[in-house]
C-alpha cells in the first residue's frame, strides 16, 4: 500500500522516549563492558589492518567459520546474519517514518521488499530451526537451556511476522498498531541483546578483527632474578590480569560449544570444559568485580587437563584464544607453588640435568656427528629423541639421517643441547623455561639453518623463543626440508606399498606452525593410496601428549585414546606423523584398541616412509 | 613452635652409580644430587604444622658442599632459616657419630620438634631420627603418618604398623619424628620463595664446633659392590587347586604382593 503515514506529536514524544530508553541502556550496558575490556593489559593490536578486515570480511560477512564448521546450523545462522543486514536499512527507515521523515520513498521501498521479503523469510526458517535445535533436539554442547534465547527467537520472529505484515495492504489503525509492534520489539531487542550471548552480534566482528594471528597467543612472562621484592610483587600480580584481547573474548563468546566439541580433553571425558572453564566462568567475575583481574578463578584442575592443542580457538566463530591452561598453571607454579608431584620431577630433571628424563648420558648422541660450523644444519634432536622415550623412534631419527646423507646434506648435532623447555613453558614453570632458553639460544647463537624432528622444539626454538629475544637462527621441521629435497629432486623415491595410508597432522605443526602441506608432499610422492582422517590440516585432533600431558600420570578421561580410536576406525594400515610424542602415543595407544583378528596399523614418521622408499 | 627439618642430599634414583676402582667410594661425577624423598615429605609437614600453629621452620643438611643446594630449595619452599654442617673429616662417618655432630650442632637450638624422612635413599640406615632423639632427649615416633598438634606440650603422631594398621600416639615435646614419604603432597618453590632465598640466613657448623668424639667411626667400609643377580626359579605342581594355593601363600608371605 503506497501512501505515507502521520504521527501526532505524542506518538513522536513516545517513540523519542523509547528510542533513548532503549538505547541509553544499550551503550550503558556496552560501555560498562567496554570499560572492563580497557582495564585489561597490552592493546587491542591494530597492525596487518589489510589482512584483518579480510579475515571480518570472510568470517563475519560469509560466515565461513559458522558454517564450516556444522554445516546446517551454520547455514541456517547465516540466514539471520544476512537478514539482519538487509534488514539494518528497513529498521533505520521504520524509526525514519515514525518521525515523518522517510529515507526510503514509497517506491524505493517497494522495490527493496523484493529482497527483504524472501530474507525476511529465510531468517523466520533460520531462527525457528536454531530454535528447534536449542530447545527440542538439545545438544549437550549448547549447554543449560536459556530463556533469553528463546524470548530473543521470539522477539526475531515476530519482527518478521509484522514486517510482513506491514507490508500487507492494512486498515490505517491496524497498520499503525503493527509498526508500533514493531517498534516495541526493535526497542526490548535492543534491551536484551547487550544483557545476553547476543552481545556477539555486535563484539563479534570487532573480536574477529582484533584477533591475534599466531597461536598459541599467551603472553610471556618475563622473570628478572634481580628485581625489588616490590617489581617482583606487580610482576606476579600482573599474572591474574587478563588482556584487553582476553577480556574481549569473554564477552563476545555466543556459548555455541564448538570449542567442546574440538577438544580432546573434554571429548575423552576429563573435567576440562573450555566453554565454561576458560570462557564463561570468568564472565560473571569480570562484570562484578567490574576488573580483569580474574585468571586465578579458573578451575585449576580442567587446566591441568588441557593438552594446549588450541583446537577450541582455531575453531571458535567468534574470534576467541578460548585456551587459557597457560595463565592458571603458571600461577599455580609461580604464585601457588601447587604442582603434581609428577610435574615437580619433571622440572627437577630439567634443571638438574637439561632434560626432560633425569639422564646423565645418550647413546643415540654418541652415534650421531657432532655440529662444526662448515655442516649446514644443526640437527636438533629434542629429549624424545635423545632420551629414547620410545625406543622404536631411534629407528626414525637413523631413517632422517639416512635420507640426509642420500641427499648430500651435512649436519651434525649440538652436544649441549638441552630440551627446548616446552614442557616447562606449556606447564606455567617459566623461570625453568628461561633457564633451558637461555642456555639453548647461547648454544644456536652461530647457527643459521636449524632442522628438528619434534614440532615442540621447532615451535619453542623458532617461535616461542622470539617472544623474549631475538634469534639468528632459521628452524625448520624435517618434513619440510624432505619435502623439499623430493621436490628438487635431490632424492628420489618410488611409490611404496603401506596400503592404505593416512596422516595424522601434530596440532603443533598444523595448527602453530602453519605446517599442513609438506609433510603430505613427502608422504604422497611415496603413496598412492593416501587418504585424509576425518579432523585434519588445521582441524586435527590432537594425540593427547601435547601441554605436558605426556608426562602426567594420572588423568580423570581419556584424552589420550580420543584420536586412537579414530584412526583406528579409519582402517588405515599405516598411520603416518610428523612429531615424535604423537609417534609414541599412537605406537603404544593403537594396539589396545585394534579389534581382534583386525590386522595391525603400522605408525611410521615421515622420515620413515620416505626412507622406506628412497630409490 | 620451633621445627627443625632435616633433609640430605643423595644421588637421584635415576642416576647410574657407579663405583670407584678402590671399590670403596662411587664415582660421583654423573650423579645428579637430590633432597632426599622422604625428606620432601618431612618438609612439607613441618610447613603445613607452621602454617597451621606459627612458628619457625629451620632447615639443616649435613654434607658436602654441593649440599647447600637442599638448603636452598627448602628455604625457598618456605623454610625460614638453615643449618649446614660441613667438614671433610665428616666424610665416611657412621650414623651414629653423625648423629652425634648434629645433635650438638642443635643442641643449643632448643627445637620443639625434629622432623626427618624415614629413611635416606643412599645408606637407608633409618636411625637417625632416633639417636638424635636419645641424645637429645626428646620423645620419638618413627613411621610418621600424620600429625597432629595436641598443645604445647603434646603431639600426636599416626603412625604405620606392620599388615596395613595405623597407631596414634601421644609424644610430649620435644619430640623427634621420622616421616614417611606419601604423607603429604610436597609444594613447589614459588617464584617469590626462590627470589627471597638470598635473604635468609644460613649458620655453619664444621669439626670445630662438635664434640671430638663424634669424628671417629664406628664403621669401617671394606668393599662396596653392585649386588650379584641370581635368579631363582620354582616350579609348582600339582592339581590346579593346589598350585593356586600355592601361589596365592607365595604372593602373601615371600613376594608379599597380597595381604
Ligand atoms: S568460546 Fe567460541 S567456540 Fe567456545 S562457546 Fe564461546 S563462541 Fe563458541
Ligand atoms: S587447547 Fe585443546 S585441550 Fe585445551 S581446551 Fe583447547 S581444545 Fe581443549
Ligand atoms: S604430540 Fe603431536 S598432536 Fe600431541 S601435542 Fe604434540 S604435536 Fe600435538
Amino acid at each position: 500500500m503506497l501512501i505515507e503515514h502521520s504521527f501526532t506529536i505524542i506518538e513522536k514524544i513516545v517513540l523519542i522516549s523509547g528510542i533513548c530508553i532503549s538505547l541509553g541502556s544499550f551503550c550503558f550496558e556496552v560501555w560498562k563492558r567496554l570499560r572492563i575490556v580497557l582495564k585489561g593489559t597490552g592493546s587491542l593490536p591494530l597492525d596487518r589492518i589489510g589482512e584483518r578486515l579480510w579475515r571480518v570480511f570472510r568470517e563475519v560477512f560469509l560466515q565461513e567459520k559458522v558454517i564450516r564448521g556444522r554445516l546446517l546450523p551454520g547455514l541456517m545462522h547465516g540466514f539471520v546474519f544476512w537478514g539482519f543486514l538487509v534488514f539494518g536499512l528497513v529498521t533505520l527507515d521504520h524509526f525514519a517514518i515514525g518521525f515523518e521523515f522517510p529515507l526510503m520513498s514509497l517506491e524505493t521501498r517497494h522495490l527493496y521488499s523484493y529482497v527483504v521479503i524472501p530474507f525476511s523469510i529465510l531468517v523466520s526458517i533460520g531462527i525457528l530451526y536454531l530454535a528447534y535445535r536449542r530447545f527440542i533436539t538439545k545438544p549437550k554442547i549448547l549447554g543449560k537451556l536459556s530463556p533469553t534465547s528463546g524470548l530473543v527467537a521470539l522477539f526475531i520472529l515476530l519482527l518478521m511476522a509484522t514486517y510482513l505484515l506491514g507490508e500487507l495492504e492494512l486498515q490505517p489503525l491496524v497498520w499503525k498498531i503493527n509498526w508500533w509492534l514493531h517498534t516495541l520489539l526493535i526497542l526490548a531487542f535492543l534491551i536484551l541483546v547487550p544483557r545476553s550471548k547476543h552481545l556477539h552480534l555486535v563484539l563479534g566482528p570487532f573480536n574477529i578483527f582484533f584477533k591475534p594471528f599466531h597461536q598459541p597467543h599467551h603472553t610471556p612472562v618475563k622473570i628478572d632474578m634481580e628485581a625489588s621484592e616490590e617489581e617482583l610483587d606487580e610482576m606476579l600480580s600482573n599474572l591474574t590480569k587478563m588482556t584487553q584481547n582476553q577480556a574481549l573474548d569473554i564477552f563476545s563468546c555466543v556459548e555455541c560449544g564448538r570449542c567442546m566439541d574440538v577438544c580432546p580433553a573434554y571429548r575423552g571425558g576429563g573435567i576440562l570444559n573450555p566453554k565454561d572453564h576458560f570462557i564463561l566462568d570468568l564472565r560473571q567475575p569480570l562484570l562484578e568485580t567490574r576488573d580483569v583481574d580474574v585468571l586465578s578463578q579458573i578451575n585449576v584442575e580442567a587446566g591441568w587437563e588441557c593438552t594446549t592443542c588450541q583446537a577450541c580457538s582455531e575453531v571458535c566463530p567468534v574470534g576467541n584464544q578460548v585456551e587459557k591452561s597457560d595463565e592458571i598453571r603458571r600461577l599455580q607454579v609461580l604464585v601457588e607453588g601447587n604442582v603434581p608431584q609428577e610435574y615437580q620431577k619433571l622440572f627437577t630433571n630439567l634443571q638438574n640435568t637439561g632434560n626432560s628424563e633425569g639422564a646423565t648420558s645418550s647413546s643415540l648422541v654418541d652415534r650421531l656427528p657432532k655440529f662444526t660450523p662448515d655442516m649446514e644444519y644443526v640437527f636438533w634432536l629434542g629429549c624424545f629423541a635423545r632420551y629414547e622415550l620410545d625406543p622404536n623412534f631411534t629407528k626414525s631419527v637413523e631413517n632422517f639421517t639416512k635420507i640426509l646423507d642420500t641427499a648430500g646434506v651435512t649436519y651434525g648435532i649440538l652436544e649441549n643441547e638441552h630440551c627446548s623447555g616446552d614442557p616447562a613453558n606449556r606447564l606455567g614453570d617459566k623461570l625453568t623455561y628461561a633457564m633451558l632458553r637461555e642456555h639453548n639460544m647461547e648454544q644456536l647463537e652461530n647457527s643459521n639453518k636449524v632442522v628438528s624432528m619434534c614440532p615442540h622444539c621447532v615451535l619453542n626454538l623458532g617461535k616461542e623463543y622470539t617472544k623474549y629475544g631475538d634469534i639468528s637462527y632459521k628452524v625448520e621441521h624435517h618434513s619440510q626440508l624432505i619435502g623439499r629435497l623430493i621436490e628438487e629432486g635431490k632424492i628420489g623415491v618410488n611409490i611404496g606399498d603401506n596400503g592404505k595410508v593416512t596422516y595424522h597432522d601434530p596440532c603443533n605443526l598444523s595448527r602453530m606452525l602453519n605446517i599442513v602441506d609438506a609433510p603430505r608432499t613427502a608422504i604422497q610422492s611415496v603413496t598412492d593410496n593416501y587418504f585424509e582422517l576425518p579432523e585434519s590440516g588445521k582441524n586435527t585432533l590432537c594425540c593427547g601428549a601435547g601441554g605436558g600431558l605426556w608426562w602426567k600420570k594420572e588423568t580423570v578421561g581419556k584424552t589420550h585414546l580420543v584420536r586412537a580410536e579414530q584412526v583406528v576406525e579409519s582402517e588405515a594400515d599405516t598411520l603416518v606423523t610428523g612429531c615424535n610424542f604423537c609417534y609414541g602415543m599412537m605406537n603404544q595407544g593403537l594396539d589396545p584398541l585394534i579389534p581382534e583378528g583386525r590386522p595391525k596399523i603400522h605408525v611410521k614418521d615421515i622420515s620413515d616412509i620416505v626412507a622406506d622408499n628412497l630409490q | 613452635m620451633k621445627i627443625c627439618v632435616l633433609i640430605k642430599q643423595v644421588p637421584d634414583k635415576d642416576s647410574s652409580l657407579n663405583i670407584s676402582d678402590d671399590h670403596l667410594t662411587l664415582v660421583e661425577n654423573n650423579i645428579t644430587w637430590v633432597s632426599n624423598e622422604s625428606d620432601n615429605y618431612a618438609l612439607e609437614e613441618a610447613l603445613l604444622l607452621k602454617e597451621k600453629h606459627g612458628g619457625e621452620v629451620i632447615a639443616c643438611t649435613l654434607g658436602k658442599d654441593s649440599a647447600r643446594q637442599v638448603l636452598k630449595d627448602a628455604l625457598a619452599k618456605g623454610a625460614d632459616r638453615g643449618i649446614f654442617i660441613s667438614d671433610s673429616s665428616f666424610d665416611n662417618l657412621d650414623v651414629l657419630s653423625l648423629g652425634k655432630i648434629i645433635a650438638s650442632s642443635l643442641e643449643k637450638e632448643n627445637f620443639d620438634i625434629i622432623m626427618s624422612g624415614l629413611q635416606s635413599d643412599d645408606q637407608g640406615n633409618s636411625q637417625l631420627g632416633l639417636i638424635l632423639a636419645e641424645l637429645l632427649n626428646m620423645s620419638h615416633a618413627t613411621l610418621g603418618m600424620g600429625t597432629e598438634v595436641v598443645d604445647d606440650s603434646t603431639i600426636k603422631v599416626k603412625k604405620e604398623l606392620e599388615g596395613g594398621w595405623f597407631q596414634w600416639t601421644k609424644l610430649s615435646l620435644p619430640a623427634s619424628i621420622s616421616i614417611q614419604s606419601g604423607i603429604n603432597s610436597p609444594r613447589y618453590a614459588t617464584l617469590k620463595g626462590i627470589m627471597m632465598v638470598k635473604k635468609k640466613t644460613v649458620d655453619e657448623v664444621t669439626s670445630g664446633d662438635v664434640a671430638a668424639d663424634a669424628l671417629e667411626s664406628n664403621v669401617t667400609i671394606n668393599k662396596i659392590y653392585v649386588p650379584d643377580k641370581t635368579k631363582e626359579t620354582q616350579f609348582i605342581e600339582g592339581s590346579p587347586d593346589e598350585i593356586s594355593e600355592k601361589l596365592v601363600e607365595l604372593f602373601r608371605n615371600d613376594i608379599k604382593v597380597l595381604n
